[in-house]
């Protein structure tokens, strides 16, 4: 058994000991439903827990519990009464999490309540101190809406690689945020395939009378671009200030020293690739990749002509 | 794995019952488990046992046994072990479950884990789902959210030079997590953006410093990321009718926008960060132009021809 695998195991009944004694009573139901328990898996914890306790390790030191009928029983175990608080980690991943929830701006008074009352106890002193923005662009809304009532939707979107504009009817999935940007996951009845859109990038949302039938299955946010056989390719060294761009884009790391980072950067169009170094000047240079070279090359001479001459 | 977790009930009932610090031959000769194996297999066992504790949140300390100092022993402080019970009601509960379920910080959701401590989820709650991803790279993240919540000081590399800040706040926004805080306490509130923080670590004591007044870190955070950091720069811009739509999605509120007879916009914005607003404006590529000042031109021809 790995040790993470233990780690897991003991949290969940180092947290279920201090409820179960704080609601005397309690069914096995309930505590399945609470801590995520098989039955089997409940009994067998219970199990566990019977043949520990106090040096000595008597019938008088050990603690008790088993289940009666249908009720949990946890006795002579008091020292686990209380929960165990939570790692930074913990805290600020169930605050943020929230947060983002309410930072979108969808009304969710309960959740909120839970945060004020979380506030209160891991960050009692600095209830402003942790801010977690997202703020929806236009269409977000509807979109989700539609995703909701499994309207198809027509949208007039401008492709960010490319720059070309063009009506499409999508069935909208879902609509989620990732590294600051808001994206559309739908089914794109003019490409026939599933397809992922820049919601900043929609010029224009309309419903349609057609309509399809919403997934049951949840949206999950996984979103980053996903390298294409046809994507163009290129090999980058990123200076120090610049190895952010390996966090926030798909790359591959081919090399890393003290200096510099080297990566091998996919993008569907050579332009994306072009943009992210003309942006960032002497703080990155392109090692590899012909078709890159020539789109930034051309990309510099653009800006150029209006600034120069 | 059932044999461990027996032996580290047993190891924490003794340390949270004990009231004094007790050293290691001491849990050795008395702790159900640690007897039966060799000195070298019990000092492994013991470095693991106490890895796990500390894995799962539990403060496990070394203290002097006694006045004189001579030995030192374990310690589980009843304090620092236990949650202060928030109070959640099991409407408030499911929110959370829920909030934690759709919502990615480092790659994962939460975890259950936390929910546990919390006393689980007593339903799965209904309601408006948010896919958000907060970030891959979190580094550092927790540990300014430890000092915040111990008001200690971190210290980080930043721009090539070592800093110290107290820090007052942490922010998500638009994909970035900022930190906010002063470099000496009651000084100017400066933002760092923590993926340019390098080695950050909490430092010093607790209670280091205090917050200004009626301090929100949401205040200081800019809408649009060239708001950000010095002096403020009146900078004038074309964008040309083509992308006209995208760029007034982008302009914030501090931000004069006049659409012209042919569709184009003429903006005029506060630019704090240079560096930061000429990023930004090459996503336009040659369909916006700076039109003042000549300093910020001339920057981005430097930028454009890969000088500075």
């Amino acid at each position: 058994m790995s040790s993470s695998r233990t780690a897991v195991r003991l949290n969940r009944i180092l947290a279920m000991l201090p409820w179960v004694l704080a609601n005397p009573g309690a069914t096995v139901e309930e505590v399945c439903t609470r801590f995520d328990y098989t039955r089997a898996q409940l009994a067998a914890d219970l199990d566990l827990v019977f043949v520990c306790g106090l040096p000595g390790y008597g019938p008088g030191d050990l603690m008790v519990a088993y289940i009666d009928e249908e009720e949990v029983v946890v006795e002579m175990a008091d020292y686990f009464a209380e929960a165990m608080r939570l790692t930074p980690r913990e805290a600020l991943s169930l605050l943020a999490s929230a947060m983002a929830v309410l930072g979108s701006g969808q009304p969710a008074p309960a959740l909120e309540r839970a945060v004020a009352k979380l506030q209160a106890v891991v960050l009692p002193d600095a209830s402003q101190a942790l801010t977690i923005a997202l703020p929806e662009p236009e269409f977000v809304g509807e979109l989700r809406t539609a995703a909701a009532d499994g309207t198809v939707v027509a949208i007039t979107y401008t492709a960010i690689a490319t720059g070309a504009t063009t009506q499409r009817d999508v069935e909208p999935w879902s609509a989620f945020t990732t590294l600051g940007n808001w994206y559309l996951r739908g089914y794109c009845r003019s490409a026939q395939a599933e397809r992922v859109f820049r919601i900043d990038r929609i010029q224009h949302v309309a419903a349609t009378d057609e309509s399809f039938t919403p997934s049951v299955v949840a949206p999950v946010p996984v979103v980053r671009y996903t390298p294409g056989e046809e994507d163009v390719r290129a090999v980058i060294r990123l200076g120090t200030s610049a190895r952010w761009i390996a966090d926030y884009y798909p790359v591959e790391v081919l090399e890393e020293d003290e200096d510099a980072l080297t990566i091998r950067f996919s993008a569907s169009e050579p332009a994306v690739a072009a943009r992210i170094l003309a942006r960032l000047g002497p703080d990155a240079e392109l090692i590899d990749g012909d078709e890159v070279a020539v789109a930034l090359a051309d990309l510099r001479q653009r800006i150029l002509g209006r600034y120069v001459g | 794995m059932r044999s461990v977790i027996e032996r580290i009930l047993n190891l924490l009932a003794f340390l949270l019952t004990v009231e004094r610090p007790v050293t290691a031959e001491e849990i050795r000769m008395t702790v159900a488990g640690y007897d039966q194996v060799s000195d070298d297999a019990w000092r492994r066992m013991f470095e693991r046992d106490k890895d796990l504790l500390r894995s799962l949140g539990i403060p496990l300390e070394l203290r002097p046994t006694d006045v004189w100092e001579v030995e030192d022993g374990y310690v589980v402080p009843a304090e620092d072990y236990s949650l202060p019970d928030p109070g959640l009601t099991d409407e408030e509960q499911a929110a959370l479950w829920l909030a934690s379920n759709v919502v990615r910080l480092g790659g994962g959701a939460p975890g259950a884990a936390a929910l546990f401590k919390l006393g689980g989820s007593p339903l799965a709650a209904a309601g408006e789902p948010l896919a958000a991803d907060l970030g891959r790279n979190t580094s550092g993240l927790a540990e300014v959210f430890l000092a915040l919540s111990e008001r200690r000081m971190i210290r980080f590399g930043y721009r090539g030079r070592p800093r110290r800040v107290a820090p007052y706040g942490l922010v998500h926004r638009r994909g970035h997590w900022y930190v906010v805080g002063a470099e000496e306490p009651g000084s100017t509130v400066k933002v760092f953006r923590m993926d340019r923080a390098e080695e950050l670590e909490a430092t010093g004591k607790r209670d280091a410093f205090t917050p200004p007044e009626g301090f929100r870190a949401s205040d200081e955070i800019p809408e649009a990321p060239w708001e950000a950091g010095g002096d403020d720069l009146e900078a004038i811009v074309e964008f040309d009718p083509s992308i006209a739509w995208w760029a007034r999605r982008q302009l914030t509120g501090r931000s004069a926008v006049i659409t012209r007879p042919d569709g184009g916009l003429t903006a005029t914005l506060q630019v704090a960060n240079p560096d930061a607003f000429i990023g930004w404006l090459i996503a336009f590529e040659d369909a916006a132009e700076v039109l003042e000042p000549q300093e910020l031109r001339d920057r981005i021809v430097a930028r454009i021809e890969g000088r500075s």
